[in-house]
């Protein structure tokens, strides 16, 4: 008797759980309306916020001067580029020594700090900043000449202190993973992130992320210890009340690349998780009002923790029912969190398909089928990082695990380095 | 504060309602945003409501005659309620449950302050219920598909109050519940908000529906319609496949249900769904519907004989919105009903399928709402067609006029049928030989726990609560014949018994089992209620006097 209360309490906080993910992850194709308050509106011609655009850059002489001329080329009139290089690496130093050379609107900061990370970095550039505005773009990104622009016309029509744009990564091709990941942002900046933002807490991307310059220093920049120092910055900036605004819009996005191998991509992921965790235990997300917003921060910032559990739960739950000789009506309870899963799956298919309309891309039907197949490796994948995260944490392992790129959303395929958290 | 982009001030998302394009129908009056806050809309639903509830509830356990089918159902429901599983007797995956797991839970409550009252008469009761939500989302259904307030509340009129609807509506028939379900899913895919997660609650609705009476199936092609036009382009795709998963991710439930029983396949030894899905394929045809002398045309001619209006006006009127599909903006608004009476009129058609007297229930709220779509789209034709804002006084006239008198015209028509049809409904006792019959089994029989007695299951709960035993004392006719675990208990077949109630169904369908006709060869009336055919007899088992007197 007790293991069938068991079973089915089980059965029914997985399936809650498995409803409110996909719920959320819906949340932009709710209605049309909702869907289209998700984009940015058309900017007016009017400009009136200037931008300090940080560029932290390391062993990416490769791909650095690209980012830098075609952040240059932005319709925008007025806004400064600052690389930041470390002091340990001449090869950036030159590339972002000779781009300032060219245009006076780049500038570059040293980092001198003995271990490095992002935090770190784009700390040492905030006393330079000039413009009321700072955006943080990677190096490998390429952006949208009128993202600026339409970022300079939100934050005048909505008062926000904080506009986060689209980041998404483009090449769904390379291998199975990269399409589910590939998908991830796709429904994590297309969709879900606005529900955050409209809730009230929202952990902030890593880049294309634009906090106007007081509410940056009033909030002490970003936090150099955490690994996941851009969802920091989001859930302090919001637990304060600071208004943040999400648009995105295709044609408009940050495109990037997935990471190289699986491995890295495993080194990522543990990273935001590890990362999450201590998001969750610095605890800041307990100023926010509303129990609601409360629950929302406790779930959100969980939620590697419980997509690992139920991942492994699930088909244990499953093959529970099918062999044990459990009663019709707990047996019936068993498959609910199977049946979510497979609402999941046909709109994560639906997903990619509007994926491939909104990209233009060619998404052929072996996609659609490694996307299917691919599912319970990635469940596995993201298990496995959840567990590695949690296992790190415990020993007090902070470093940066960084993560090599090839470069496969750019014309040319060159090592760079990435270390983008969403 | 945080907001999406571009909320004024952090107000909840719907509050900012950033119009999408439009590419829902365009009606000449567009459906308020919520019914619910609508006063005009209320108060004319409100009255119809509470005139269709007079009329389907006042007399309702008295007519019409009670039928074997609703004792079924009953039955199965008071099983389930019994925690005695499924059905009163084996479940052999005839119907999926869930039509009469619903009615056990409606008639939880009386049942459960007074046992007596779970029989067919008492518990139609249940049915108004189903009707009166029914005859609400007609309404609803009416005003989403951009019907003027006057169609809408026709469409609930004739589903409400046609001779036929009431006559079908009162009884215990899953049907009734299944079209709940069908209609409240039509209601979610024509919602003015085009909510993806209306969209799904669609495909649950329709999905129950379903689960329900499995021939709403069929029906399932014009709701997808109706989802189609009312969805927008940019969200489409995920508002159809979500509903399309929930129907099927729930209908897949009732096969689950079979597989974790054992019960999916045929096997030595137990029922099974394949064999129960067979048997409904393979039932015997009742002929063609329009030729004489078969089985369907009589089924065809009982539903004319309570109301010509609503299925032949239904028809005209889907038949009118096709050929006009082009022209008139109510036709293109209406294409999901009328699609759905013309696969249900297509099925109907099979030139040898089976067609049974409920079938129609399926296609009266279709019925009702292509009609009244017709009547407005003839309106407007009357009323509003190429006028012109300096048109002549006496052409404004004539079109009123000529409007009046059609009105009339079909009020004319139509009063004195519904009227006639309907007081027999309100006062007709059809039920008097059943009664009495109850009452004499219930009191007249000295030890009820000790005798068997056949019946039909408009009966049988009724002599499970005068004391016999359920099963195999008070035994469901066909179950004598056709029940391994009945027949079992009955080794010298008719000598086993003590009774036969022949009721009307007993006698029709007594020539196809040998041991009810046996039964009745060997039996005397000992009381008869009722006259003629309708008459239900009391018959005694006569084991002294071989043959019997009959």
């Amino acid at each position: 008797m007790l293991t069938y209360v068991l079973i089915a309490a089980v059965s029914l906080a997985l399936f809650w759980m498995a409803a409110f993910t996909l719920w959320w992850q819906m949340h932009a194709w709710r209605t049309p309306e909702v869907l289209a308050s998700t984009r940015f509106s058309r900017p007016d011609g009017d400009e009136h916020v200037s931008f300090s655009l940080l560029l932290p850059a390391r062993h990416e002489q490769a791909v650095l001067d690209h980012t830098v001329q075609r952040l240059l080329e932005s319709t925008h009139a007025d806004f400064e580029i600052i690389v930041i290089v470390g002091h340990d690496d001449p090869g950036t130093t030159a590339v972002a020594e000779r781009a300032a050379g060219r245009d006076p609107r780049v500038r570059v900061v040293v980092d001198t700090h003995e271990k490095k990370n992002k935090p770190k970095a784009t700390n040492t550039a905030l006393p330079h900043c000039r413009g009321d505005v700072v955006g943080v773009f990677d190096a490998e990104d390429q952006v949208h000449p009128e993202l600026l622009a339409h970022v300079d016309h939100a934050f005048r029509t909505t008062g926000a202190d904080v506009v986060q744009g689209g980041v998404q990564l483009i090449n769904f091709h390379s291998s199975w993973y990269s399409l589910r990941n590939c998908l991830e942002y796709f429904f994590w900046f297309r969709s879900r992130l606005h529900l955050h933002a409209q809730k009230g807490f929202i952990p902030l991307g890593g880049n294309t992320v634009f906090v106007r310059t007081d509410v940056l220093r009033e909030a002490d920049g970003w936090d150099p210890d955490c690994l996941a120092e851009d969802c920091d910055l989001g859930v302090r900036l919001s637990s304060v009340g600071k208004k943040v605004v999400v648009a995105y819009d295709s044609d408009m996005v940050t495109r990037e690349e997935t990471p190289g191998s699986l491995m890295s991509l495993l080194k990522q992921r543990t990273r935001w998780n590890q990362g999450f965790l201590q998001v969750y235990r610095k605890k800041d997300w307990r100023q926010l009002p509303a129990l609601r917003q409360r629950m929302l921060a406790r779930y959100t910032l969980m939620t590697p923790f419980l997509q690992a559990f139920s991942g492994v739960v699930i088909p244990l739950n499953a093959a529970v029912a099918l062999f044990l000789d459990v009663p019709v009506g707990v047996a019936f309870l068993t498959f609910l969190p199977l049946v979510t899963a497979a609402v999941t799956f046909v709109f994560e298919v639906v997903g990619l398909h509007d994926f491939g309309r909104q990209y233009g891309l060619r998404v052929r039907f072996v996609h659609y089928v490694k996307l299917v197949l691919g599912g319970p490796f990635y469940q596995v994948l993201l298990a496995g990082a959840a567990i590695r995260a949690v296992w790190r944490e415990q020993r007090g392992r902070n470093d940066w695990e960084l993560t090599t790129h090839i470069g496969a959303h750019l014309d040319a395929a060159e090592p760079s380095r990435e270390d983008v958290p969403a | 504060m945080t907001s999406t982009l571009p909320a004024v001030s952090g107000a909840e998302i719907p509050a900012q309602r950033r119009p999408g394009p439009d590419s829902g129908p365009t009606g000449r009056t567009r459906p308020p945003q919520r019914l619910r806050s609508s006063r005009p809309d209320l108060l004319l639903c409100g009255v119809l409501l509470v005139a269709v509830l007079v009329v389907q509830g006042w007399n309702i356990a008295d007519y019409p005659a009670l039928s074997d089918d609703e004792g079924t159902y009953l039955a199965q429901a008071w099983a389930v309620q019994q925690g005695k599983g499924l059905a009163h007797y084996t479940y052999w995956y005839d119907h999926p449950p869930l039509g009469w797991i619903q009615i056990a839970l409606l008639s939880w409550i009386p049942s459960a302050i007074s046992p007596g009252s779970m029989t067919v008469g008492g518990m139609r009761i249940v049915m108004l219920g189903i009707s009166a939500v029914s005859a609400v989302l007609v309404y609803v259904l009416g005003r989403r598909l951009a019907l003027p307030r006057w169609a809408a509340g026709l469409g609930m009129v004739l589903f409400g109050i046609s001779p036929l609807a009431v006559v079908l509506q009162r009884e215990i028939f899953l049907d009734n519940i299944a079209v709940m379900w069908l209609l409240l899913a039509f209601c979610l895919a024509a919602s003015p908000s085009r909510h993806l997660w209306h969209h799904f609650g669609a495909g649950l609705a329709a999905a129950a529906g379903v689960l329900t009476k499995e021939t709403m199936l069929v029906v399932l092609p014009a709701l997808f319609v109706t989802m189609w036009r009312h969805s927008h382009r940019d969200t489409r795709k995920f508002a159809l496949t979500g509903a399309v998963t929930a129907c099927t991710l729930i209908g897949l439930s009732y096969p689950l249900f079979a597989l974790l029983k054992g019960e999916l396949f045929p096997g030595a030894g137990h029922v099974s769904l394949v064999d129960g899905i067979k048997y409904q394929m393979s039932r015997p045809g009742s002929g063609f519907i329009l030729d004489r002398g078969s089985g369907s045309y009589g089924v065809l001619h009982s539903w004319l004989y309570y109301d010509r209006v609503l299925p032949v006006g239904g028809l005209a009127g889907a038949l009118l919105l096709i050929v006009t599909w082009r022209w008139s903006v109510t036709a293109r608004a209406l294409a999901g009903p009328a699609l759905a009476v013309a696969v249900l009129t297509a099925v109907a058609l099979r030139p040898d399928g089976y067609l049974p007297a409920m079938y129609i229930i399926g296609a009266l709220p279709f019925l009702a709402l292509v009609l009244a779509g017709g009547a407005a789209s003839v309106a407007h034709a009357v009323l509003r067609r190429r006028r012109s804002d300096g048109e002549r006084r006496y052409v404004t006239g004539a079109r009123y006029a000529l409007a009046a008198v059609l009105a009339l015209a079909a009020g004319a028509y139509v009063v004195p049928h519904w009227y006639d049809g309907d007081r027999t409904a309100l006062t007709a006792d059809a039920n008097k030989p059943y009664r009495q019959a109850s009452h004499w089994l219930s009191t007249r029989v000295e030890h009820p726990r000790d005798t068997r007695v056949l019946v039909d299951d408009a009966l049988w709960l009724d002599l499970v609560h005068a004391g016999y035993r359920p099963g195999t004392g008070v035994i469901w006719f066909y179950k004598a014949d056709l029940d391994p675990a009945v027949t079992r208990t009955m080794p010298h077949g008719w000598r086993d018994l003590d009774y036969v109630v022949a009721s009307p169904t007993v006698r029709r369908d007594a020539k196809d089992l040998p041991g009810v006709r046996d039964a009745i060869r060997h039996s005397a009336p000992v009381a008869t209620f009722g006259t003629g055919d309708d008459r239900v007899e009391i018959r005694r088992i006569v084991t002294a006097t071989r043959g019997g007197a009959r």
